[in-house]
Parts: structure tokens; sequence; C-alpha cells
């Protein structure tokens, strides 16, 4: 994506966000949803549509049959259930569809539904392998489908109003992004006893492994990549990684810790760590700049500046100086080298709102023909395909490429 | 690839779906604790080993801080949250879970009489119980707020799933009913989980015991005796069943050697006074987390008129009076009460 699509977007979240466009808002309006996945992601997302009037969840796909009765008691109603995706996205009575399905699964739930030709709010990560973020993008644009990607921390109000403020200066030019994502828990979902060959285990707990997922650097990372996709209005074009295995030693196959370095244009970089068994730095995403910082979190951010560089002008009293001479001695301070712990600017804390209630929000506008998709393909593109990579890199420890979108 | 993966889990799911195994080894205690809902949580849970007990302690946690970010008034990015700031405007869309849980909540208020009211947020602000301050507010104060306090000002309309308010400054505290809620929802994930025998506490003010230990007849559980009385009055052995309590002794402030309890009477805008301790037993925790307030609020006569009409099933303890001279009232209780410690309160008293 280049930078005049990055400003597009910018504007028309800041849209999107704010109050009047919501007061403006014509009449309720339906909005049939469709979901392929029903897992707890897809529950949570699922719930946030309800928030909104009009939105009604008409049909579930999912393999695994527990999830129906979970389902059901979120919507608070029957819904048709199956297994077979394909059997929804025949359904000829709904508008929109949820993909939240397992993410070794996106390419080919995100492809069959494009070609339905129905509006998708597709969850993040968008592809699983680096040539699925192509083939999705393809299938998108070739057949003209509204597609909304699920990352929803840019559609913050905060963060919205961190990247204007970061846009106009604030901070000075931005060159590094360090982003944590550190929990304290094993990461693990509970299978049910019956499971002698592990097929549930790799069902329930698909996060785990390397053949179904992108490890930490995809599951949590891909929201940091996208921040700094955003901020810095590019795709990176390579990335140096690594992972072990140092707590969870439950026959995993993908890393329970992480670290890896995405390398932007003019040496610019973002360096994503997590680990899983402490949760200090919690989720948060610090950008540098020579003028000042901030912080990003899920509920907020917060601006610290640096000190002036310039000297300032030299006052009379200087003459004191030359009167009485200065006291010799040691040279060092420490203060300059402290970590700042006072207090920062603090924004996004008034009529705060759930994110992905925001998000949501702004795709059922964008069906609705309100205003473009806002997080589309390309945003998808930019975060997945840099994941995507990043999870090979981060077993081989190379530095890897990452390729630009082809364009037709 | 993608196909034969998600073919692959398709076809071991068909596998998988033959039924629940039985095992043969003896079941182990573990316990888990978790902060959430300005309390602790704990799960007592029999397992055959940590390795399987552990996600699921996870999960019901998971599920406590799920229902907390919906429903906390202390989170600004909560949909209760939401919906104290915008129904007063217009009214808002909430889903099905939220909108059910008001329900319920304004079911408990209109049998009451508002003696349980989730509107008592403004009220906890003004008595500083809100931030943990506690202070008397001035008449001006309670005249301010006093529009603003009554289930009456909340229309739920179950047909567009809206919440809105009919009066400025309504603000919904869950705070007498959002831990009997969470409670249920982790009994929901231990019956899923074909769990035998566990204890879900929520800061023992709300818990409910699903089975039996090995060998009992149910998880023990103590009503405290009141002040320096260490000893229990009375003890009850919970089986598939909540149990809720009210009571004042670690939410307060004493002016002038007054004692002021966090528990309002919606009706007066006051402190309740003259209850010491409510414990009820019925099936449902959030059901008997809100009838723990009704019965703290309402004397206990009429909170024997209230249950027969509402709660039949329901056993409650009640204390009233003071930590000096307590006094002890029962419906249905089946078990002993020490009437050394907690003499019977007299028909007069009631």
């Amino acid at each position: 994506m280049d930078r005049r699509t990055f400003t597009k977007v910018a504007s028309l979240s800041a849209l999107s966000a704010s109050s009047m466009a919501r007061a403006v808002a014509p009449a309720v309006k339906p909005l049939r949803l469709g979901v392929i996945g029903g897992g707890s992601r897809g529950q949570e997302v699922m719930r946030q549509f309800l928030h909104l009037p009009g939105v009604s969840v008409r049909a579930v796909a999912d393999i695994y049959p527990p999830r129906q009765a979970e389902v059901e008691r979120l919507t608070g109603a029957p819904v048709r259930f199956m297994a077979d995706y394909k059997t929804l996205l025949a359904m000829d009575d709904l508008d929109a569809i949820l993909i939240a399905s397992p993410l070794a699964c996106h390419a080919e739930h995100m492809i069959a539904a494009a070609k339905r030709g129905l509006p998708i709010y597709g969850e993040k990560a968008m592809g699983f392998h680096p040539q699925e973020c192509q083939q999705i993008v393809d299938a998108v644009v070739s057949n003209k489908t509204l597609f909304q990607v699920g990352h929803q921390y840019r559609y913050a109000s905060w963060a919205q109003e961190s990247y204007r403020r970061i846009r106009a200066g604030q901070i000075g030019k931005p060159t590094h992004i360090y982003a944590y994502w550190h929990r304290n828990g094993n990461w693990r979902r509970p299978v049910p006893a019956n499971d002698p060959t592990g097929y549930l285990e790799h069902l329930i707990n698909w996060r785990l492994y390397r053949e179904t997922s992108g490890g930490l650097v995809t599951e949590l990372g891909s929201h940091h990549l996208d921040m700094a996709n955003w901020i810095f209005g590019e795709v990176p074009s390579s990335v140096l990684g690594t992972s072990s295995i140092c707590r969870y030693h439950d026959g995993r196959t993908v890393g329970d810790n992480t670290l890896a370095t995405f390398n932007y244009s003019e040496g610019r970089k973002l360096f994503f760590s997590s680990i899983t068994d402490n949760a200090k730095n919690g989720n948060e995403l610090w950008v540098y700049g020579d003028e000042g910082s901030v912080q990003i979190t899920m509920e907020d951010a917060t601006f610290y500046y640096e000190k002036s560089k310039r000297s300032a002008p030299i006052a009379p009293s200087g003459q004191t100086v030359v009167q009485h001479g200065i006291v010799t001695g040691s040279s060092y301070s420490t203060a300059g080298e402290m970590p700042y712990r006072g207090e920062g600017e603090r924004i996004g804390t008034q009529a705060y709102e759930d994110s992905t209630l925001t998000a949501v929000r702004s795709f059922v506008e964008a069906v609705h023909g309100e205003h473009p998709v806002q997080a589309d393909v390309y945003v998808g593109y930019g975060s997945s395909i840099a994941s995507a990579v990043a999870h090979e890199a981060v077993f081989t420890e190379e530095k890897a490429a990452i390729p630009a979108l082809k364009t037709t | 690839m993608i196909r034969v993966t998600c073919l692959r889990i398709a076809v071991a799911l068909a596998m998988a779906f033959c039924g629940h195994a039985q095992s043969t080894s003896q079941p182990t205690l573990y316990t888990f604790r978790h902060p959430a809902m300005g309390t602790e949580f704990a799960l007592y849970l029999y397992a055959n080993d940590e390795a399987s007990a552990r996600p699921i302690a996870d999960e019901a946690f998971d599920e406590v801080d799920r229902i907390e970010q919906e429903l906390s008034n202390y989170r600004p990015s909560s949909e209760l949250s939401r919906i104290n700031q915008q129904a007063a405007a217009a009214p808002v869309t909430t889903d099905p879970e939220t909108f059910g849980f008001l329900e319920v909540a304004q079911h408990w208020s209109e049998t009451s009489g508002g003696a349980f009211d989730m509107t008592v947020g403004p009220l906890m602000k003004v008595w500083g119980f809100f931030d943990h301050s506690g202070r008397i507010p001035s008449q001006t104060e309670l005249d301010r707020v006093r529009a603003s306090v009554g289930y009456r000002n909340v229309q739920l309309d179950a047909a567009t799933r809206t919440v809105h308010f009919r009066a400025a400054g309504v603000e919904l505290d869950p705070g007498g009913i959002g831990k009997g809620f969470a409670v249920d929802a982790v009994v929901r994930i231990l019956h899923a989980h074909h769990i035998q025998a566990a204890l879900i506490s929520a800061g023992s003010s709300t818990l409910y015991a699903l089975g039996s230990p090995p060998g009992q007849r149910g998880w023990r559980v103590v009503v405290p005796g009141v002040g320096d009385d260490k000893q229990g009055i009375s003890t009850v052995w919970l089986h598939d069943t909540s149990l809720s309590s009210a009571n004042c002794n670690e939410k307060h402030f004493t002016v002038d050697g007054h004692l002021y309890c966090h528990i309002m009477d919606p009706r007066t805008l006051r402190p309740v006074e003259g209850r010491v301790h409510v414990s009820i037993i019925d099936p449902s925790a959030t059901t008997s987390d809100a009838l723990s307030n009704v019965l703290f609020v309402d004397t206990p006569a009429e909170s024997e008129a209230f249950l027969q009409r509402y709660a039949p099933e329901a056993r409650a303890l009640i204390v009233s009076g003071n930590a000096a001279a307590p006094r002890c009232s029962t419906y249905r209780w089946q078990e002993p009460v020490d009437a050394t410690h907690c003499p019977a309160l007299s028909s007069q008293g009631r």
C-alpha cells in the first residue's frame, strides 16, 4: 500500500469514529450475518456485531458441534448451524460474511466467500502462507468484493488521534517502534477427555502447532505489524527473528516466546516481543521519534516528549560564573540516563468504545454504502504477508525478504 | 495444503465424538485463584491431574474476565459503561447476553419493589463507596441523585433489544448481581467439561457447589459468626446449588461510632440499618446474589413473604440487630443455627 492510500484510510477512519458520523446515520437497516468459525474470537466479534441495531446472526458454519450451543447462547435464539461452510455460502438470505475460522483455513474460506460476492469481515491474520495472502487479494479484487480485515486497533479513537499527532510531527520523525504482547499463560484451551488420537487437541489448540498456527508473531504480532505499517506508511521489506520453547514443554511446535525485527525503508524498524510467562508489559506499542514517544495500548495512548535539545539563551546571570568560577568535580550524572518516570499526556479516555465494536460498526456502514472500507484487503495483506514470512523466519533465524504485493 | 488440513480436522471430529471416556483414577483437588471483579475468585476442582485441570480453570477465569469486561461499571470500555453513557440520550442496542442480564436484574427489581435495584450507581458514588472513600453526603447531594435512582427509570425493549433511561444521570451498578452471573457462567463451563465436583467462589460472597467432594455429602460452607464471635453460627453442605451472602464486615465506614454499610436501600437513599448478615441458597447464583440484597434491605418478615411468593425453593438465614446483639431468623434453612451466639428473632421483631 502506498502513502496516499494510507492517508485516505486515516481520514476515513476519523470520520467513521466521530459521533457526528453516527448522529447523521440513516434509519436502521437490517444486516443478516453468516459466520464461518464460531470459536472464541468468532463469538466475540459476533457479540460486538449484535451491539448494532439491525444486525442479526442468521447462520454459523463450524466443524466443532459444541459451538452450536455456545453460539445460540450468545445470540439468544436458534441459529442455523452447519458443518460445511459451502452450505452457508449457498444461502440466499445473507448480507455479509464474518470469517473467524482457524488461520490455516482463512484462504480457503475467504477466497470462496469472495467468489460468492458477499461483503466479508475477515479476521486477522488474513492469510497463513505467503502465497495465500496474494491469492486472497486477487480473489477479493477480481470479484470486487467488499472486504474488511479484523485489525480493530486502528479504528480505536486513541489510535486515530495518535496517528494524527504522529503525522503532524508531534514526536518528530518516527523511526523505531517497540511492540510487546506479553502474557502469563500457556495459551492452551481445554480439550475433551476422549481424544486418543490427539485430533481434538489439534483442532482446539491449533494455535500451538506449526502446521496450523502462525505462532505468536502472527496470532498476536499481526496487530502491531498493522499499526507499524500504518504509522510508517509501508510494508516492511524483511524480517529477522528467533523463537524457542522455554516454559511450556507440552508437545507444542510453535514457540512460547518470540522476538522479531521488521525492517522498513530508511532504516526504520519494528521490534516485536512476545513471551508467555510474564505479563508485566502486557500489550503495548511504543513509537519513538527524535522529539517524543507515544505508548499505545488496548485502552488508551500516552504521549511523552524528549527534553529540548536546543540550548537556552545565555542569561545575564552567567556573569556569576565568570566572577566566581565553578567547582570542579565528577562530570557524570545519572539523571540524563534514567528512564523517564513522570506523567505523560494521556489521550483517548473520553467517549471510550471497544475497538472491535468501532470496527464492526464501520464495516456495517461500509456495507450500507456510507463510506469505503478502511482496513481493506491491502491493509490485510501488509500485516499478513509480513507475519507469514516472519513465522518461518523465527524458525530459520535467518533474514527473510518480505514480498511486495503483485498488482495486475 | 489448506484443504487437506481442514478436511483432516473434519474427519478427526467424526471419529472423536463417540462419547466421553470414564476415568478410573482417583481425582485430586486442585485450587486455582484469579483476581477479578474487585475480589478474588477461587476454583476448587477435582480432576485426574493438573494438566487436565488447569486449562479448565483458565477457561473459567477467562469467562469471568470476559463477563467483567462486559458488565463492569469500573471499566470505561465495558458494554455496561457504554449503556450508562448513551442510554439517556437514545435507546442503546445491546447483545442478547447483556440484555438478558438486565432483564433478570429488572425482574428482581420489580418483584422486590426496588429493594434490589441496579440503578444505585449514583447513590454509591455520593456515599463514597464507588472509590472506597466512604462519606456522608449532604441532603443537597441526595436530592440531586434522587431523580436518577430507581429501576423504573430503566426501559427495556425485548423486541429491539434496546435499553433506554427515562432520566438523565442513571447509572447501572452490577455490584449486587454481577458476581452471581459470572459464577453461573463458570458453572456452565464446568458442566461442559463434565466436571463431577468443584466449588467456584467469587470472593466467598457468592459461590456454587458442583457435585460433592469424593465421599462427602456436599461442599461444607460455614456461615460466620458476627463481630468478635469466631465460631460459625451455622454450617451447610451444598450440592449442585449456590449460596450468596451479604454483610457489612468489609465494606463500610464509621462516623461518630455509627457504622454505615455499603448496601443501600434504594428507596430511602441511605445505607441499610439493622441487618448484619444474610445468606441465601438457590440453584441459580445470579438469583442468590440478587436476592441477598433483597433480604438485606427488607425486614425478615418482608423477606419471608417475598421468598414464599417469588423464590419458594430458596433457603435463607438472616442475622438482624447489631454485632453486639445479633438475632437470627430463617426461611427453610435446614441446618442448625447456633442459638447461643445468635438467638432467634422474636416474631415481634420480624
